[in-house]
């Protein structure tokens, strides 16, 4: 937006005060001749900006593209990481490149795009219910969406088990479930878990970008004589990067599941592209170069899903809040209307959480359940058990330490991320840092954290006395890369609406870019910052496969010890852990969203709110 | 300095804290583990339910720290590889030989004749370079089945392929169960021997197969079907199986018994020391080797997950086997892990080919 010329002298006065790069980005000749001995220090002004970016790009660079660049080196050349006796060969790829690959790629790409559209379509549908209507029940689905991102994926796959199976719960019940069985095992019940996993994300990103869109698009739609479909298309075509980012996330983490297709589809003979991959890691000796090489393939799947995005938001601008963001009205639902939305929301319920929740308590509380075994009675003896045990207490303190070091870390880095993705007109660094941030998702976890040790456990830096390697902060670093892509698209949304003018106004009246940027910004992406740091925080206290690979000797996250449980048999046990410090981690989602409302600002809590 | 910028500093300032608070802390840690003299910290990269007893009870005894990692043997495996260049670990106890003589192929492994009284199971077990030692023994498989369900006991892996046992016979993953490739391997080498190769082996879990053999991905899962009447025979690790008749009490439906059929396949649970570790480490590791062998080292192991991991048989002479585990079975077999080690990935891709 381009400033008006000055009318008077004391405008005048504001514009020579203010340092213009931040408005323009370059100062007008004659200006800097004026100001003859400030010529120099406006250059070094200049260089020091480069200078932050520069710091930005050097995280980015150590916490995410070496370790991935590295893991990638291995399919040409084995030797420069001791992974084999060749310096350059293609023979990885030769073997990863079988039919049994091509065929799994195939079937990623079709659950990625599947789950992707399911996610996008429930997770929008969700928020406008909740954000736009007055549908009945819908102040619980802050807490429920975050119950969904902690309910961990053996839970959603046990608890359908524990129904489908042959003389499960359903046949008990005398209602017989072979058809539904065949069903589910398969490529339908794998994009549905994954679904049911996408749907935060989805959501989070979507409603965190719906609060800043006033009401004046709808009402221009109505004016012109849209309808209420009208006006949700013109919605959804305004909330394009939020959209695109709930679609981009949730594309890249189906294709890099392995654990639930392994489980549903365990005897249905569909492969998908991350099988090969586990077969050369989890078999010994561990072949790295063929698991590099099927990674190059998942890297083509998200070079794919990112030209789509490009072509999609291409050329186009989002920024729709300003000063003049009118509140949103809230739809009053007939009875009719109202009654219907209740038993969708119902049924969402039921299906994503109430679904793994009977399979907690199926495993957890009743001795035996749907089993010939045990005494089917319940009974709190696991969760007895697990409380004074030390394999819960210490390890859930350690990773809730751990989880809070690197939300707090995240949300910075991620809103300077989101600002740079929102920024418009791509720039070559800001496509690098889209395909970077999407291809460390698109990795399998256990693939990423391999990344990190070989970029942190060279002989070479050990040698210069670096050490990270074993280290709580190397596996800070790595749940900071891990939780970044999430949450800096969580903030995109949010951060493409922001106009450009309001900050500027700001400056324009006197006021220095930090208090600029807290009184303009900061209100508007408080509420979304809020919730990238509890969705970063969520995901972290359970992240498993980072963990395994790169916690400290001596120091056990939860999630390993949820994992050894259940891994010796320990269903109980293990359940009972999985349960108490998800309850954990919603008491801190609960906590955080009381001292947002107690603490913030009337005017922050105000953005987005309807009337 | 634009907006931007500051907002890139800022994220920049908070990483550098967070980095300098780790730095610190790993130099702290660094410099008590020098202050300690000689004493160097042994990292044991572990997946036995007994393993951080151990280590508790290692330090107790000869003042020298454990760091545990404890973990599923996959994981640590893949740690293990990955470090290849720069090995942090000072030993690795898993269940099964076979990585290990892949690790000793790979030059990884100190060689270390531990002071034990082996017995002649343990002898079977022992390679001959001495670059690993046996720890105790489970055997792959045990067949599980409900008494209450079915009356039909086999004695031969051959009687499985019976119209009795049809579509009531269950097994594990190899893909995702680890112990079950050795179980896999043992048909094989008993069937069709080194020489023979896998055909042999092929053709029975072919038929076993026709004959309605349903696999579900590890024990637990193996055990579930067995509970849920799913199937009446689950052939699965021995530990796993007594430690779910411990855990059950029979009932009028369902009554867990065990057989082992000729021949069982020997699961050792093994140890090694890192080549790559230096002489201080190595030195105190092969004291924690001699000590897990000893009497007192093997008590702490049995008493340590009496339902899981301690259900061993032991290796050395004057120790015995925890009392619910029935004797060991009489008809046994090693297979040679140089030879069926380096096979696991074809034969658990066929298996997912044509048996899953």
């Amino acid at each position: 937006m381009a400033l008006s010329p000055p009318k008077s002298r004391a405008d005048a006065t504001v514009r020579v005060d203010l340092p213009r790069s931040a408005l323009t980005g370059v100062a007008p000749t004659h200006h800097r001749r004026r100001l003859g001995a400030r010529d120099g220090l406006s250059r070094v002004a200049a260089r020091m900006r480069f200078q932050p970016l520069t710091v930005f790009w050097l995280i980015i660079v150590a916490i995410l593209i070496l370790p991935i660049a590295l893991f990638l080196s291995v399919a040409f050349s084995p030797r420069l990481l001791d992974q084999g006796s060749e310096w350059f060969t293609l023979s990885a790829f030769s073997t990863a490149l079988t039919g049994q690959l091509l065929s799994g790629l195939l079937n990623s790409l079709i659950i990625g795009i599947s789950t992707a559209l399911l996610s996008a379509a429930i997770g929008f549908s969700l928020a406008w219910v909740v954000l736009r209507t007055d549908a009945p029940g819908r102040r619980i689905w802050t807490g429920v969406v975050f119950a969904l991102l902690l309910t961990p994926s053996y839970l959603i796959a046990l608890g359908w088990e524990r129904l489908l199976e042959p003389n499960g719960v359903l046949s008990i019940l005398g209602y017989d479930a072979s058809w539904a069985r065949h069903i589910f095992y398969g490529p339908i019940g794998i994009i549905v878990v994954l679904t049911v996993k996408g749907i935060p994300f989805a959501y989070l990103a979507i409603s965190s970008a719906m609060r800043g869109l006033g009401h004046e698009f709808e009402d221009a739609v109505r004016v012109h004589g849209g309808g209420p479909l009208s006006s949700i298309v013109v919605v959804i075509s305004l909330l394009g990067p939020a959209v695109w980012s709930a679609l981009a996330i949730v594309f890249a983490e189906s294709v890099s599941d392995f654990g639930v297709a392994a489980t549903l589809a365990n005897d249905a003979h569909f492969s998908v592209a991350t099988y090969t991959l586990y077969n050369a890691v989890e078999a010994f000796p561990v072949n790295f170069p063929v698991a590099s090489a099927v990674s190059w393939t998942l890297m083509i799947l998200v070079v794919l899903a990112l030209l789509v995005q490009g072509r999609a938001l291409r050329g186009r601008s989002f920024r729709v809040l300003g000063g003049r963001s009118r509140p949103v009205l809230r739809h009053q639902l007939s009875i009719r209307g109202k009654i219907i939305t209740s038993m969708c929301l119902g049924l969402l319920l039921i299906f994503a959480l109430g679904v793994p929740a009977f399979g907690a308590v199926s495993a957890s509380l009743i001795d035996g359940f749907g089993s010939l075994a045990g005494t089917h009675q319940w009974n709190l003896a696991n969760y007895t058990r697990v409380i004074g045990s030390p394999q819960l207490s210490g390890p859930l303190i350690y990773s809730a330490q751990l989880a809070g070091i690197t939300a707090t870390v995240t949300v910075v880095l991620a809103a300077v991320c989101a600002r740079l993705l929102a920024t418009k007109g791509a720039t070559i660094s800001g496509r690098i840092l889209d395909f970077v941030l999407i291809a460390a998702v698109a990795l399998p976890g256990i693939v990423f954290a391999a990344g990190y040790i070989f970029a942190y456990n060279l002989p070479q830096t050990n040698s210069l006395g670096i050490h990270l390697y074993g280290t709580t902060t190397l596996l800070l670093l790595a749940y900071l890369a891990t939780a970044l892509p999430s949450t800096s698209r969580v903030l995109l949304g949010s951060m493409s609406q922001i106009q450009d003018s309001m900050g500027q106004a700001s400056r324009v009246h006197g006021r220095g870019a930090i208090r600029s940027w807290l009184s303009i910004v900061l209100p508007v992406i408080a509420r979304p910052l809020l919730a990238a740091w509890l969705l970063t925080y969520t995901a972290t206290l359970l992240e498993l496969p980072v963990s395994q690979l790169l916690a400290p000797p001596g120091s056990q996250p939860i999630s390993v010890g949820i994992t050894n449980a259940l891994g010796k048999y320990d269903f109980g046990g293990g359940t009972a852990m999985e349960v108490l410090a998800i309850l954990s981690a919603l008491l801190v989602v609960g906590l955080g969203y009381l001292l947002f409302r107690l603490c913030a600002p009337r005017g922050w809590q105000h953005i987005g709110r309807a009337q | 300095m634009t907006l931007r910028s500051r907002v890139i500093t800022i994220g920049g300032i908070a990483v550098a804290v967070t980095l300098l608070a780790g730095c610190s802390a790993t130099a702290t840690a660094a410099q008590s583990t020098s202050a300690s003299g000689c004493v160097e910290p042994l990292v044991l990269y572990a997946a036995e339910g007994y393993d951080a007893n151990m280590g508790t009870a290692f330090t107790a005894k000869t003042g020298i720290p454990v760091q545990v990692v404890d973990d599923s043997t996959g994981p640590l495996l893949t740690k293990i590889a990955a470090e290849k260049n720069n090995p942090q670990w000072s030993m690795l106890w898993a269940d099964g030989d076979t990585a290990f003589a892949s690790l000793d192929q790979q030059g990884q492994l100190l060689d270390y004749a531990p002071n034990a009284q082996w017995d002649t199971v343990g002898k079977a077990l022992l390679p001959s370079d001495n670059s690993y030692a046996p720890t105790g023994t489970t055997v792959m498989a045990a067949l599980i089945y409900n008494s209450a369900a079915t009356s039909t006991v086999p004695t031969s892996y051959n009687d499985l392929l019976g119209a009795a046992y049809a579509g009531k016979v269950g097994m594990n993953d190899p893909a995702q169960s680890g112990p079950t490739y050795p179980f896999i391997a043992g048909l094989m080498n008993q069937l069709g021997g080194q020489t023979g190769g896998v055909a042999a082996g092929e053709d029975y879990l072919t038929k076993l197969k026709a004959n309605g053999l349903q696999v579900f991905p590890t024990n637990g899962d193996t055990l579930h079907a067995l509970e849920t009447g799913q199937i009446d025979y689950g052939l699965i690790q021995s530990s796993a199986a007594t430690g779910e008749t411990i855990k059950v009490q029979p009932t009028a439906g369902y009554a867990p018994k065990i057989v082992y059929l000729p021949k069982s396949t020997l699961l050792p649970s093994v140890i090694g020391i890192d080549k790559g570790a230096d002489a201080t480490q190595q030195a105190e590791a092969k004291q924690f080797v001699d000590y897990a062998l000893s009497p007192e080292g093997q008590q702490v192991m049995q008493g340590a997950d009496t339902s899981g991991d301690s259900l061993f048989w032991p290796v050395v002479n004057g120790v015995t086997a925890l009392s619910q585990l029935p004797a060991f079975p009489a008809d046994y077999q090693r297979i040679d892990p140089v030879f069926w080690g380096p096979q696991q990935s074809d034969v658990v891709t066929w298996f997912d080919t044509n048996i899953k």
